[in-house]
């Protein structure tokens, strides 16, 4: 069965979290995200999920040797991280407790 | 597989401070693992980053400056489309009995045109002022040349217009083909005398107060220039559906031609207006 709610993955989030194992560039960042998260970005998205985290002050870029600029998440990028990471920990823990007790599931 | 020359036509169609910033890694990324389904991604992201351009991208003040002169064009355009509007119904009598919504149409047309005008010209009269007396101030002549065209130009127009209409217009008016021709050289004045301020501007490069004013107001103006242009929609439409015979509509292609014309000016007008008020406006935080 295909990830039929793959789409509701949040690019940000995912580049975020990317970034917060260590700095890297644009196509390292996909690759990352395809093997740890299942998700493959396109490019279009990738720049401008970029973009916005720039002008947002979440990601800054790093000198660079070629074209290929690499990226590092800022103080302000982890702090909106780990408050996204805590909302979506409340949510999955929220799923599985209904889950358990009002559909029988022994694990989500 | 890349391809590259695709993937410089979907990067053509992005804001060129986007382009200059990200343009040389998108290329490098897209070289490394880049299908067709990536540059399709690629060029249908740029609109959006036209929309909502990155606020890190650029100073403000030049975006303003560029979505005023682009705006302005646009708006000029599109006011002229108006005009030739209330030329070809409302001047000629074309108020077709128990068709309310035409009427009505009518009445939003003009309501929201005569607020438009005022709202560009209002806001943007303190601006023009500024550059004026700068200009003459430091003697660039050029500037103020560029800067008389919304007077001059539109001024020789109307002159020409009275004249010609005396020495070739009968108790009927002028010929159709006459109309065209005047109606072409009334788009050219009035193209030109909406560049001679953006060309002021782009040599001026002022900022300030005035800027944000006339940025805020460009963007008043426009959105009540996009609902004069939806009013013509809706009356036009009306016209061809509703009174063929009695507003001789006979062919859709005409009109057909005019709404897609207000249609892309209209966007145009209301993209342009979005960026300048966008920037004009104070920065959120966060």
């Amino acid at each position: 069965m295909g990830d039929t709610l793959g789409r509701w993955a949040d690019p940000p989030l995912l580049v975020l979290a990317s970034l917060a194992g260590e700095p890297k560039h644009g196509y390292a960042i996909t690759q990352d995200v395809a093997k740890t998260m299942g998700v493959r970005l396109s490019a279009g998205t990738l720049y401008a999920v970029i973009a916005r985290l720039e002008a947002r002050g979440f990601i800054e870029p790093l000198e660079s040797e070629d074209r290929r600029r690499p990226y590092r998440i800022t103080a302000a990028g982890a702090k909106e991280l780990a408050r996204q990471s805590e909302r979506m920990s409340r949510v999955a823990s929220l799923a599985t407790e209904r889950l358990r007790a009002n559909l029988g599931w022994a694990s989500a | 597989m890349s391809h590259p020359k695709a993937t410089r036509m979907a990067l053509a169609l992005y804001p060129p401070s986007w382009r200059a910033r990200y343009g040389d890694e998108v290329h490098a990324l897209l070289q490394e693992s880049g299908g067709l389904r990536d540059v399709a991604s690629l060029a249908w992201r740029a609109l959006p980053a036209w929309i909502w351009p990155p606020a890190h991208l650029h100073d403000r003040p030049a975006r303003m400056r560029a979505s005023l002169s682009t705006g302005l064009l646009a708006w000029s355009f599109l006011t002229g489309l108006g005009l030739v509007f209330a030329q070809l119904t409302q001047f000629q009598g074309l108020n077709p009995p128990g068709h309310q919504m035409i009427k009505v149409s009518y009445l939003v047309f003009d309501g929201a045109l005569a607020l438009s005008i005022a709202a560009a010209g209002l806001g943007g009269l303190p601006l023009w002022l500024l550059m004026l007396r700068r200009a003459h101030r430091e003697h660039r002549r050029r500037d103020v040349a560029y800067l008389l065209l919304p007077l001059v130009a539109p001024a020789a127009f109307v002159a020409g217009l009275s004249v010609t209409a005396r020495l070739v217009g009968g108790a009927g008016g002028v010929s159709a083909w006459w109309f065209l021709g005047l109606t072409l050289v009334g788009f050219a004045a009035a193209t030109i005398a909406a560049a001679g301020p953006g060309l002021a501007m782009r040599r001026l490069q002022p900022r300030g107060p005035a800027l944000r004013l006339a940025a805020t107001a460009g963007g008043a103006a426009a959105a009540a220039i996009v609902v004069a242009a939806a009013a013509i929609i809706v009356a036009v439409t009306g016209l061809c559906l509703w009174a063929r015979g009695f507003a001789g509509y006979h062919h859709a292609t005409v009109p057909g031609v005019y709404l897609a014309l207000v249609v892309v000016a209209a966007a145009v007008t209301a993209v342009s207006a979005a960026r300048g008020t966008r920037a004009a406006l104070p920065e959120p935080e966060g």
